[in-house]
């Protein structure tokens, strides 16, 4: 268990599987998601949830955020990480709509950046958000995230091109907040 | 074959591996690109034999003078046939061909084949911030520098930044014509 001040990340279960099944197949969460475009069925989720390998420096992982008592809310992970640049990818979505904009996203977003600096040994982590997510850019810049570039016209979604702006955290910046005593 | 100004492009044949040995294992040229680990010349022959045909989602082709000098290599990989789009990139090997304008010719062909043959609307790459070299070279021919990515990359015994280009369809358009021998 990773704790956060309002979450805490731990594992996915297959008993997870019918929940995510529900959000990944909400178009209001799947609009946010850039990965995520096409249905799926509960069983291939079940299969994913079955088949995901172990959570490791070259798998990165995925984590599932509970509220402190125990409500599964959403999904965070590492992805692409690179061992000798020591960066890692984050992707975060909250699936149930009446947990946005609570700072929720925010807090497992910094627990997994803490997670990744203090325990892993990375040095950067990033992320990308499509344009029109302005709700998700606020919240990662709370987080320390700074806009690094603007993608331009690099994704299609509801019709038309949109860009695609990369943020990201370096291990110098949080400790330095945290120091502070930031929080998101 | 693609035919540029200066270079035709060909699909890579199993031929070709003793130039892509070497150039692989050298500094000079991998030091600018992701290439990080020795090769084995097993290792890349199994490549080239291996690799699946070009299409939408990934193509490598060899760039060739024209009386048929192959100097190096370009590609265009992870085409995402839903956004449309693909990063370009190229490694002139043969030392002796840098800075007479091969790379920028063969960019401005693979970017023509790729617009107007395999119906992309955006192409991007990502450069080291010390390439200066390259980055010239890149807006010569029409990539808009879109930003600047933060210790991105570790090699020579620290973080350096990666400076983040793309080039759209409409841009490639207006620079170079929409018909296709312009």
């Amino acid at each position: 268990m990773l704790e956060g001040q309002l979450v805490r990340l731990r594992r996915p279960e297959l008993t997870d599987a019918e929940r995510c099944y529900r959000w990944f197949n909400d178009q209001d969460v799947v609009g946010n998601l850039i990965a995520q475009r096409y249905l799926i069925s509960l069983a291939e989720e079940e299969r994913f949830l079955r088949g995901m390998p172990e959570m490791s420096y070259s798998n990165g992982g995925i984590l599932a955020i509970e509220t402190k008592d125990g409500r599964h809310i959403g999904m965070t992970s590492f992805y692409d990480v690179r061992m000798e640049d020591s960066q890692a990818g984050l992707a975060i979505t909250i699936g149930e709509k009446e947990w946005w904009s609570k700072g929720y996203g925010g807090d497992a977003v910094l627990t997994l950046v803490g997670f990744g600096f203090h325990q892993m040994n990375l040095n950067r982590v990033w992320l990308t958000t499509v344009e029109y997510n302005k709700r998700a850019i606020a919240c990662y810049k709370r987080c320390g995230f700074r806009e690094e570039a603007c993608l331009r016209q690099d994704v299609f979604r509801h019709g038309r091109y949109w860009d695609f702006v990369q943020m990201a955290i370096l291990r110098q910046e949080f400790d330095e907040q945290q120091e502070g005593g930031h929080r998101a | 074959m693609l035919e540029g100004k200066l270079v035709n492009l060909r699909a890579l044949e199993p031929g070709d591996v003793d130039r892509e040995f070497q150039w692989v294992n050298d500094r000079d040229v991998t030091r600018y690109l992701t290439i990080r680990y020795p090769m084995a010349k097993g290792e890349e022959e199994r490549w080239l034999n291996d690799r699946p045909a070009n299409d939408f989602r990934n193509t490598v082709l060899a760039i060739e003078t024209k009386d048929g000098v192959h100097i190096g290599n370009i590609g265009l990989e992870d085409g995402q046939p839903e956004n449309r789009k693909a990063s370009l990139g190229i490694m002139i090997g043969d030392k002796t061909y840098w800075s007479n304008g091969y790379g920028s010719d063969a960019i401005v062909t693979l970017l023509r084949f790729a617009f107007h043959e395999m119906n992309m609307n955006r192409v991007w790459l990502h450069v080291h911030d010390f390439n200066e070299h390259a980055q010239t070279c890149y807006k010569k021919v029409g990539f808009v520098e879109e930003g600047k990515l933060r210790q991105n990359a570790y090699q020579e015994g620290r973080y350096f930044d990666t400076i983040a280009m793309g080039i759209l369809r409409s841009e490639f358009d207006e620079l170079y014509g929409g018909d296709a021998d312009a």
